[in-house]
This record gives C-alpha cells, sequence and structure tokens, in this order.
C-alpha cells in the first residue's frame, strides 16, 4: 500500500528529526564529553567537533568524578536526600494515603465539603505561603533540623486527591468480609487496601522522590550548614567552591541527574501516565 | 451507634492530615492574609501596626517589585509561544515520524528529568563568554554575544534554556492527545481526498483545543512561578534584570525578614495564579462537557 514517494518522506523525516535532535541535546552531550577533561582540553577542545567527544579512555579518566566523589560531600550529600526521600514517601503515604481513604471511603461529618477544600487548595501556589513556612520553622527553632525540613512538605492535597480518586472504586465487600473477620480498620489499610492500590502508592512514591531530589528553594531555605544538605544544595556549595574546575562542575552536576534518569527509565510507565491524566506535576 | 463510630474512625484516618492542613496550608494562608495588612517585621514583631492597603500602594510605587513584575510578564509573554508551540510541533513530527520513535520520545524529554538547579549550572557554562554557545555561533559568523551577562539579553536567555527544559514534558501531554483522537475521522477525511493541512485544520487542531489551553495555562502558571533560574544563574541581575516576582517575595520575606509586604505580593502574585488557574478549570470543564455532550447525542 506504502508507495516509494511514501517511504523516502518518511526517512528523509527521520533524518531531519535526529539532525534536529542531536542539536537540541547539544548542551547535555557537551555536559556529559566534557565532565572526563581537565579544564585545559575543554578550552582546547571547543572551537572543534572535539568539543562534543569524550576524551580518549586512559588512567585520568574518571578524575574528575573520582574529585568530586571523594574530596567533597557531595555522598554525604546524596545519601542525606535519599533518606529525606525515604522518611517522606513513607510518613507521606500513610497521612495522605489514610486521608484519601476517609474522604473516599469513610461517612463522617463535612466529607464532601473536606474533599471540596481538598481540590480548591490544590490551586494555592506554594510560593505564597513558603515565607510564612520559613518563619514557623525559624520560630520553632526548627532551621538547620530535619523534622523542620520534613513537617512543612508531609501533607500533599495533590496526593490526597489521587489517593481518593483511586480508594473510591475499590469493592466495598472485601470491607465487609474483613469486618466478619474481625480485622480492624487500620489493619484492613495497611494489609489490604495499600497492597490493592500498588500503582498509585507507586505514583505517589515516585513524584515524592523526584520532588525531594529535584527541590531547590525549601532546602535552601531550612539548611544552611554543610552537614545536612540536600544534593541540589550541596551542588551549589560545590559549584561556588573557587578550587572546582569546570570539568568537576559538569561531573557533578552530571552526578546528580543520574538517579533521576534511573527512576524514570524503571517508572516511566507511571510517570507518563501520571503526566499524561493529570498534567500537573510542577516542571 | 455504627454512625458514631463511623464519624470517630473518619475523623481518626483524616486527622493527621487535617492537623498538618491546619499548620501549613489553612494557618499560613490565614496569616498571609492578615499580614498583608500589617508592617509585620520579624526581627522587631512588637513594633507591628495595621496598615490597611498601605502595602497594594507600596509595593506598586516599589520600583524593584514593578520591575519584578514586568520582568515576569516579559518571560511569560516569551517563554509561552516558544514552549507550547515547541512542544506541540515536536508532537506532531513524533506523531508522524515512522523511524526510532521511541529514541526521539527520549531525547526531547530527556531536559524535563534534569533538576532546575542543575540546568541552570550547565548553562551558565553554556552561555559564558568563551562558552560552547559563542563558539557554535562563531562558526556562523556571529559575533560573540554576552547573554546572562548583559541586561538585555539575560532575561530572553533564561527564558530559552526554560523553553529548553520544559518542553518534552508538555510534547508528552499532546503525544498522549493525538493518540487519543479517533482514527476513522482520518479516514472519513481521506476518503474525501483531504490535503494534508486540511486534516491538520479540521481535525487534528478542534480535537486538541482543550488539550491545547490546558497546556498554555499551565506553561503560563509555571512561568509565573520562576524563581531557581535567576537564583543559580544571575542573583537577579544584571541590574534587575533577572528579578522575578517570587524572587522578590522571597528576598522580601526570608531575607529582609518584611514579613507584611512579602505577603502583600504575595498575595498578588497568588491572585494572578489562581485567576489563571481558575479560567483554566472552567474552559476546560466547559469543553469536555460539550464534547461530552456532542458524543452523546452522536450515538
Amino acid at each position: 500500500m506504502k508507495t516509494r514517494k511514501q517511504k523516502i518522506c518518511n526517512w528523509i523525516l527521520a533524518v531531519v528529526m535526529l539532525a534536529a535532535s542531536l542539536f537540541f541535546l547539544f548542551p547535555v552531550i557537551w555536559m556529559a564529553a566534557n565532565s572526563f577533561k581537565t579544564d585545559a582540553a575543554i578550552t582546547r577542545d571547543m572551537n572543534s567537533l572535539a568539543a562534543f567527544i569524550p576524551p580518549a579512555l586512559n588512567g585520568n579518566f574518571f578524575d574528575n568524578y573520582i574529585t568530586i566523589l571523594t574530596n567533597t560531600s557531595f555522598l554525604k550529600y546524596t545519601v542525606n536526600t535519599l533518606f529525606y526521600a525515604a522518611v517522606l514517601i513513607v510518613i507521606g503515604v500513610i497521612v495522605n494515603g489514610l486521608a484519601g481513604y476517609a474522604l473516599a471511603k469513610i461517612k463522617f461529618p463535612f466529607r464532601e465539603r473536606w474533599l471540596m477544600i481538598i481540590m480548591l487548595l490544590m490551586i494555592v501556589p506554594m510560593e505564597t505561603i513558603i515565607t510564612i513556612h520559613f518563619f514557623f520553622i525559624a520560630k520553632l527553632g526548627l532551621l538547620n533540623n530535619v523534622i523542620g525540613y520534613i513537617l512543612p512538605m508531609i501533607v500533599n492535597p495533590f496526593n490526597i486527591f489521587l489517593f481518593r480518586q483511586v480508594f473510591v472504586s475499590l469493592p466495598d465487600d472485601v470491607y465487609e468480609a474483613a469486618q466478619l473477620d474481625h480485622c480492624s480498620p487500620i489493619k484492613y489499610f495497611f494489609t489490604m487496601v495499600l497492597p490493592m492500590s500498588k500503582s498509585v502508592v507507586a505514583t505517589v512514591s515516585v513524584f515524592t522522590f523526584l520532588n525531594v531530589w529535584n527541590d531547590y528553594l525549601w532546602p535552601s531555605l531550612v539548611f544552611t550548614s554543610g552537614d545536612l544538605l540536600t544534593a541540589q544544595i550541596g551542588l551549589n556549595a560545590i559549584t561556588a567552591n573557587e578550587n572546582t574546575t569546570m570539568g568537576q562542575t559538569l561531573a557533578v552536576i552530571t552526578l546528580v541527574t543520574i538517579p533521576v534518569i534511573i527512576i524514570y527509565s524503571f517508572f516511566s510507565k507511571q510517570i507518563v501516565e501520571g503526566v499524561v491524566s493529570t498534567g500537573s506535576k510542577e516542571g | 451507634m455504627k454512625k458514631k463510630s463511623e464519624s470517630i474512625l473518619g475523623m481518626a484516618f483524616f486527622g493527621p492530615a487535617l492537623v498538618l492542613l491546619t499548620v501549613f496550608l489553612f494557618l499560613p494562608m490565614i496569616l498571609t492574609l492578615i499580614f498583608s495588612f500589617t508592617d509585620f517585621f520579624a526581627l522587631n514583631p512588637g513594633l507591628t501596626h495595621f496598615v490597611g492597603l498601605d502595602n497594594f500602594f507600596q509595593i506598586f510605587h516599589d520600583e524593584d517589585f514593578r520591575q519584578a513584575f514586568v520582568n515576569t510578564i516579559c518571560f511569560v509573554i516569551i517563554i509561552v509561544p516558544l514552549q507550547g508551540l515547541g512542544s506541540l510541533g515536536l508532537a506532531l513530527l513524533i506523531n508522524k515520524v515512522t523511524h526510532c520513535k521511541r529514541y526521539f520520545k527520549v531525547a526531547f524529554f530527556l531536559p524535563v528529568v534534569m533538576s532546575l538547579a542543575v540546568v541552570s549550572t550547565l548553562w551558565v557554562q553554556i552561555y559564558g563568554p568563551e562558552g560552547i554557545l559563542n563558539s557554535i555561533l562563531a562558526h556562523f559568523g556571529i559575533p560573540a554575544q554576552p547573554f546572562i551577562n548583559s541586561a538585555s539579553q539575560a532575561l530572553p536567555a533564561i527564558a530559552i534554556m526554560s523553553a529548553w527544559q520544559g518542553v518534552g514534558y508538555q510534547m508528552i501531554i499532546f503525544l498522549g492527545g493525538l493518540q487519543a483522537i479517533n482514527p476513522a475521522l482520518y479516514e472519513a477525511a481521506e476518503m474525501d481526498h483531504a490535503t494534508g493541512w486540511q486534516k491538520f485544520k479540521d481535525i487534528t487542531l478542534p480535537e486538541l483545543k482543550p488539550l491545547c489551553i490546558f497546556v498554555f495555562i499551565t506553561i503560563t502558571i509555571g512561568a509565573f512561578r520562576m524563581l531557581v533560574q535567576p537564583m543559580v544563574m544571575t542573583g537577579g541581575g544584571p541590574s534587575h534584570s533577572t528579578y522575578t516576582m517570587v524572587y522578590d517575595i522571597y528576598e522580601t520575606g526570608t531575607v529582609n525578614w518584611e514579613i507584611g509586604l512579602a505577603s502583600t505580593m504575595a498575595i498578588v502574585f497568588a491572585v494572578f495564579v489562581m485567576i489563571l488557574t481558575v479560567i483554566q478549570t472552567i474552559l476546560t470543564r466547559d469543553k469536555e462537557e460539550k464534547h461530552e455532550n456532542k458524543k452523546a447525542k452522536n450515538l
């Protein structure tokens, strides 16, 4: 059915788009290639195509990365961020999940009204109240404190709503059967509801991780000391240091990006579904 | 009896979230509103007065805030067509291409996964006076540009970088929309010997219209909230050319501790963003309902 002309057109389109995509990605290619070079080599290659090609593999190939991992606190910042993300995922799934379940399945006073309020809260931009959050945390003496960082981030109207939308379609007869077996509601929630809704738990966890990993403003306000910084703030501290070379800067931003790429490649289905169906993660 | 125990159970489940919502959302919102009518200075709270609407007059007479406001609007005007049309164009092309479709999706999505701090740090190098972009431009005979080091180019330079970072996200949304269009529509058009342009104008665009509204307003809201890029790249300069509304809120509130004034700015900012969100909700919901009605009629 396909004509020869159409086939050629398809190939031309693909080749043109390949060229466009390479041009589009030139900053990323340049970053990755030059993260293995010394500053002298970066400057030398700047005016030729060699700027986009990694240097020859020799003993010094990973020098920038080794310097970043051994001479700076980068690993510490990474471990910090992973720890904050893990804590926030666990607490966030429990708190927002319980609230979502209550809004979906339990008849308590003003339930419909609470649901309306949660939906309205989703449109409030966080930048509006971040000053007050900072004021609260400073007043409580929780600056430079993990608790001060985590507390305002736990509850998330968007996640509550997401859980509610999934839980509302869970079958009621399972709950009735569990009640006959004298299963307490809280036990039912953890042993039945959450395992039956693995997909939404995964989506919320992934978005929580990405939010914690990529967040800039809030951690930069709460953390001022070097020991507690997240990867993004730590990256700033490392690159601001006079002794950090351009190659090391490129190495550290490549390192900060790698975990996110891993998450995206494992959970691309959840993320793309989340993007397409809700379209409301903040870029 | 049963009803009462359900109420208790409901509040027990909803309670932890409610406490946190109260402390970290309701209370801050109310306080922001109250503080916006006061001269509350966090380092000297004893001297707080109620000043009525004074703050609102003051911020619009304040040179920095006016500049921040104008910059934010300029940023929106540059980035919205760039990122919106860019993502639509990319989605149409990727939908059409027959080879390496998956590669193209990943390639144009890649900058989305990079954080704003990473992208900003990277582009400081790329926009450098002797950076890679100037060296590429030199190959085309274009003289070196100052980019983020000049007051006239810094904001457009940051807008282009931000569009580059975000375009893949909306591209995925548009691709989802394109795949949801009923192929029978195109088949019918082909029977009528419609040209490619006619098919695009009469089928693709009308079908994508609700999504277009959604995407363009989402980009506008995101652009209003811009902060991290100038924080990392320029510190709001040169000569305040990349100072944004959120940047002013942040500096006034958390650096200078003038929480009264910062709250007033936050209210102005929130009103803009929330109006946009409400317009978005109404327009897209309206269209969807009409769409559903049309479908129902056709059945």
